[in-house]
């Protein structure tokens, strides 16, 4: 008996210890470090900034260099440096809602889908369907329907997120229920919900934590796409996507233009993959 | 696991490389040792030197949209084949006066009321059958189609009889006079009358141009081939033109670059300075312009409704530097609709507003206003985004706060047709280039009778309807456009900001090539000097 | 093999049945309309009506629908309303160019991820397994409007080797469209080469690391051959499977990598026909899309089956 509570509180505990030393590998280092740089640098932008990131004046694709901008200046004569932070706080903001509304959504339809057979159908067609859609003709399609703004980007992001939170937890459910300890349990007389959330969750929860990791880089890819395609948020609001997608006009006349969401976005991605990868090491192990 | 594997996967992986790097030689293979690159100069078609223009060659033209079969008789964003494969009654010159095409010679009725054309003899279609009277007569009655959606339907529509002298001449008789008649002939595109529904479902294109379409592959291009029989001799000298689609900027910068395409129009003007340096391309501009951006305004929107808040808008925007930083510097910043090509156009009136930040907010202050909160639907491309950012920050300088409202263009167009705009706007228009009272009959947003604006002034309408129905020479026709362009600056209800520069690119050796006034291509003289 | 192909088709049918409904729903629900975009900026309110009725956008929703279904079961898929030519043609030449391209990423998805997943299961050398490693996780995470643009950069704007964007079909100049084809195929691919380089890493290794292989390797068998012959057909069902999930992937990113590139593929008839609201083409285009996805998703299973027969007595 001593021996079993001994032996219960690491049981319970397990899940967090992992990501521990997942995160002080040198890939999850790497990775943190690169996130870390990306959020320090989106969260300090009124500080880091001396103009604002709408702010235009007469000086019009100013190289990097140019007094008072160090990064140049776009067509308007917008300050790119503050485009490019304000633009990287404005990625965090959407991408930090979005995603967690859609594991929670897509976590809710799979425990939904838990509980019913015939909810497990409905859930499993509707993801199948939204799966089915190229989704960035989704996107233009919602954009058209809610009007510009971040709540499209934020809609489009939580629904491309929905099916695959919702088709892992259920895998998850159904591989957990099939062990031996959850058999166990029920022969013990332990109540259905208990065990769920007792002993099939903690378990099932592993690949969502890595998981979350791979959809911010996917809702930071969104963000980009929606841009590129002119269904992004409300000009003249900057965003990652929107300023390369401003600067792909001028990507002969003045590349430098492109380079700052260029080397930001592709920092934030590795970052948050190489987290991911991290994670997912350690607890496959 | 990795002892077990000791020595030869070094050797392995080294021979999967060798494998894998001669597949992506042979890969790259094909496209460098071939004959041919996609991005350094291609072979010049028939170059050779000659003083005289000499018959042969061939050149693409780079569009930046596709041809819409539906919009066939309606001005499009690519209308350049209509004068290739078709002809029009008239052809303006530089002074808007009409040279014969089809139509020889004309004579108007003292009234105003009727006139007398001559049509061109020995004129067939590309399928052999001869050009009549009964062709134009068609082809008014086409344009009077609603289906056609034609901007000059109102011009078409005023002519109500038809009298036949023979096949070669006819009389056109007029509900009433007008003066943008020949307008409609340089707008009007004459068609086969038996294949009209092909046409404008892209199947066949058959006219009485000097060049036949042969082949037109959505997205991607149109093929034309010289028509052999063309009623002008000797004409046309090219063998061929092809229109090639290149939907992007970058992409139809560098087939121009490289003398992949020989011609465009689709240049925007912020990317011409990438050009402007390479000395086998030639840039000029025609003083027709490329339809104007504008500020348009709801007029039933308060407190834009009040006259002197329209005007303080007026002089709060930045003319010159949406000019400079969004089209380049290649266009005009005018206060008024009128490019230079126009009979209307002064220099005074295109000057009328200028940047003028303190008087802006001056005349809001006198309309009792200090602050203003403004929503502003732009369609989301970028050029179109750039100016309406450009309004906003020049606004927020006077006091006026504006909401963006990026829209796609088909529910902008839905807007500005149900008059459902919020209280600004911004677009562009065209239809300032030709007689001035086509604009105000023709293009929607100046329409007297309905518009976007929702502007309605009994005096506007008055001189409009005066203006359209008067000569369009004389002391009188000055006054009433100075009238119309007057109304318009003080009423303020279409701001507009800049004309869109109409810029041709081409490659050194093509010659003789000209637009239209409606940006119809004419190849009729082009040829390929050596 | 039936059975299971009998199994599978009733919810593959009702999903391709929601989905025109939702198709044709959410189509409408999008604000503008054809009529709109063809009567112009200029047009009357009498022009716009003229060209709705022309149009039959008249008649009730669910006469529309019907009729939209029952031209698509007689494979009648009508004129297309704004941008021209029959809808059918259209979806023809977009499919040419979007195969073209898709094709192009596939070989590219075959030989980069063949040679990242081969060299880095392999590989001895730290620095070979590295630079796969870096490379597949770059690969990987980057979303192609980056990479898009830094190959363009690369080598169009620097280089200046290759064209930016644009196409000229394979078939009727091949030296030049290869070149055209290069960037944006390769854009196309990276993301799905590192998947499937990466699942081919794993099951080579795993693969490597059976017992019977070491049994082979302990009776002398070359490695080569113990590769080639045991250790890659045993890691190939689930990277076949995987190449079939990635199809779909590389078709629905072709919608972005042709707005980038120029490409004139389904992606672009897609967002053309969308902006004009080219209601035929649009329709048409989203189901056979759909209907592409659930024949790859089929077809994955249906291979998967054959490759691995325990999944048939299932």
């Amino acid at each position: 008996m001593t021996a079993l509570t001994k032996a219960a509180p690491p049981l319970a505990r397990r899940p967090r210890h992992p990501y521990r030393a997942a995160l002080a590998t040198g890939r999850g280092r790497t990775g943190l470090a690169l996130v870390g740089l990306v959020v320090l640098a989106g969260l300090l932008a009124p500080l880091l900034s001396g103009h604002g990131p709408t702010d235009q004046s007469a000086l019009t694709l100013a190289g990097p260099g140019t007094p008072g901008h160090p990064l140049g200046t776009d067509d308007l004569g917008r300050d790119l440096l503050s485009r490019l932070l304000h633009g990287i706080r404005a990625d965090l903001g959407i991408i930090a809602v979005a995603v967690p509304l859609g594991a929670l959504l897509g976590c809710l339809s799979a425990l939904a889908a838990a509980a019913h057979p015939i909810a497990d159908t409905v859930v499993q067609r509707a993801f199948d369907l939204i799966l089915a859609f190229p989704g960035l003709i989704l996107a233009l399609a919602i954009t058209a329907i809610l009007g510009p703004g971040r709540l499209p980007v934020i809609a489009v992001i939580t629904l491309a997120e929905i099916p695959v939170f919702g088709r892992l937890l259920r895998t998850g459910i159904l591989v957990q229920r099939g062990r031996e300890y959850v058999t166990a349990a029920r022969v013990g007389g332990i109540s259905g919900g208990r065990i769920l959330t007792r002993h099939i969750l903690p378990n099932a929860a592993d690949p969502l934590v890595v998981q979350i990791a791979v959809s911010l880089t996917v809702a930071v890819f969104i963000e980009g796409a929606m841009s590129f395609l002119g269904v992004g948020v409300r000009p003249p609001e900057p965003t990652l996507g929107a300023v390369l997608s401003q600067a792909m006009p001028y990507l002969a006349q003045a590349p430098h233009f492109a380079v700052g969401p260029l080397v930001t976005v592709t920092a934030l991605v590795l970052g948050l993959s190489l987290v991911a990868e991290a994670l997912n090491r350690e607890i496959r192990r | 696991m990795t002892e077990l594997y000791p020595t030869t996967p070094t050797a392995l992986s080294r021979r999967t490389t060798l494998r894998a790097a001669g597949g992506g030689t042979l890969l790259l293979g094909l496209g460098l040792a071939g004959c041919r690159s996609a991005v350094s100069e291609a072979e010049a078609p028939g170059a050779e030197a000659t003083a005289k223009p000499r018959r042969g060659g061939t050149f693409t033209v780079a569009v930046n949209s596709d041809f819409t079969p539906s919009l066939l008789f309606a001005q499009s964003g690519q209308s350049l084949q209509q004068r290739l494969v078709y002809n029009t009654l008239v052809r303006y010159d530089d002074r808007l006066e009409p040279q014969p095409e089809l139509a020889t010679s004309w004579e108007y009725a003292k009234d105003g009321r009727s006139i007398t054309l001559k049509l061109r003899t020995g004129v067939t279609y590309h399928d052999g059958r001869p050009f009549t009277a009964d062709d134009v007569i068609f082809a008014v009655k086409n344009l009077q189609n609603p289906l056609r959606a034609a901007q000059l339907r109102s011009t078409a529509a005023a002519i109500t009889g038809f009298e036949k002298r023979g096949d070669h001449e006819l009389v056109l008789k007029l509900a009433h006079p007008v003066n943008n008649l020949f307008d409609l002939f340089e707008f009007m595109i004459i068609t086969d009358r038996n294949s009209v529904e092909d046409a404008v479902a892209g199947r066949k294109l058959n006219g009485t141009g000097p060049f036949k379409l042969t082949k037109w592959s959505p997205g991607t291009g149109l093929s034309f081939t010289r028509n052999e029989k063309y009623w002008q001799p000797d004409r046309p000298y090219l063998d061929a033109v092809e229109f090639r689609v290149i939907a992007q900027a970058d992409a139809l910068l560098s087939s121009l670059r490289t003398g992949q395409t020989q011609l465009s129009y689709g240049v925007p003007g912020r990317n011409l300075a990438t050009l402007a340096a390479d000395p086998e391309l030639v840039i000029s501009e025609y003083s027709t312009g490329g339809g104007a951006h504008y500020l348009g305004v709801n007029t039933t929107v308060a407190p834009l409704n009040d006259k002197t808040v329209r005007q303080a808008l007026a002089w709060g925007i930045d003319r010159e530097r949406i000019l400079k930083q969004v089209l380049g510097g290649y266009g005009l910043a005018s206060a008024t609709p009128w490019p230079k090509s126009s009979p209307a156009f002064s220099e005074a009136a295109r000057t009328h507003y200028t940047h003028d930040p303190g008087k802006a907010r001056e005349l809001l202050k006198s309309a009792g206003h200090t602050g203003l909160d403004l929503p502003l639907l732009h369609i989301n491309l970028p050029g179109d985004t750039a100016v309406a950012e450009a309004v906003q920050y020049d606004l927020k300088q006077i006091g006026v706060r504006v909401t963006l409202e990026p829209t796609d263009p088909a529910t902008a167009q839905k807007n500005l047709i149900s008059q459902s705009m919020p209280g600004l706007w911004t677009m562009s228009h065209g239809f300032a280039q030709v007689q001035p009272s086509t604009l105000a009959v023709s293009a929607y947003p100046f329409n007297e009778a309905k518009n976007t604006s929702r502007f309605r002034s009994a005096a506007y309408t008055k001189v409009v309807r005066e203006a359209w129905t008067t000569p369009g020479t004389g002391a009188r026709a000055n006054a009433l456009r100075q009238q119309i362009t007057d109304t318009l600056l003080d009423e303020a209800f279409i701001i507009d900001l800049v004309i869109r520069g109409s810029v041709q690119v081409a490659a050194k050796k093509l010659r003789g090539v000209t637009l239209n006034k409606f940006s119809y291509l004419n190849l009729d003289d082009a040829h390929l000097a050596g | 093999m039936r059975g299971y192909l009998l199994r599978r088709l009733p919810s593959a049918l009702l999903v391709l049945l929601v989905a025109s409904f939702a198709v044709f729903a959410v189509l409408r629900l999008v604000p503008g309309d054809p009529a709109a975009v063809l009567a112009g900026p200029d047009a009357s309110a009498e022009t716009e009506a003229a060209i709705r009725a022309r149009l039959g956008l008249d008649e009730p929703l669910p006469a529309q629908y019907l009729r939209w279904l029952g031209d698509l079961l007689t494979g009648d898929l009508g004129p297309s309303y704004a941008i021209g030519g029959q809808t059918a043609d259209l979806i023809g030449d977009g499919l040419g160019a979007t195969v073209e391209l898709t094709l192009g990423a596939l070989l590219f998805v075959v030989v980069l991820g063949g040679a990242f997943g081969i060299l880095g299961a392999t590989s001895r050398n730290r620095w070979v397994s590295t630079a796969v490693r870096v490379l597949t996780t770059g690969a990987l995470s980057v979303p192609p409007f980056v990479t898009g643009v830094l190959l363009v950069l690369l080598f169009s704007v620097l280089l200046g080797v290759l064209p930016p964007g644009g196409r000229v079909p394979l078939l009727t100049a091949p030296d030049l469209g290869v070149q055209y084809l290069l960037l944006p195929a390769l854009c196309l691919a990276l993301p799905s080469a590192a998947v499937l380089g990466r699942y081919l890493k794993d099951g080579i290794e795993r693969a490597l690391g059976e017992d019977y292989v070491r049994t082979a390797t302990a009776a002398g068998i070359a490695p080569r051959r113990l590769l080639w012959r045991h250790a890659l057909p045993n890691a190939l069902p689930p990277v076949v499977t995987l190449l079939g999930m990635q199809t779909g992937n590389l078709l629905g990113g072709a919608v972005l990598v042709e707005a980038i590139f120029a490409w004139p593929g389904l992606g672009q008839l897609a967002e053309q026909a969308l902006v004009r609201r080219d209601y035929p083409v649009v329709q048409d285009l989203l189901l056979l899309l759909v209907t592409v996805f659930v024949l790859v998703q089929l077809l994955t299973d249906l291979v998967h089956a054959w490759l691995d027969p325990r999944i048939r007595w299932e």
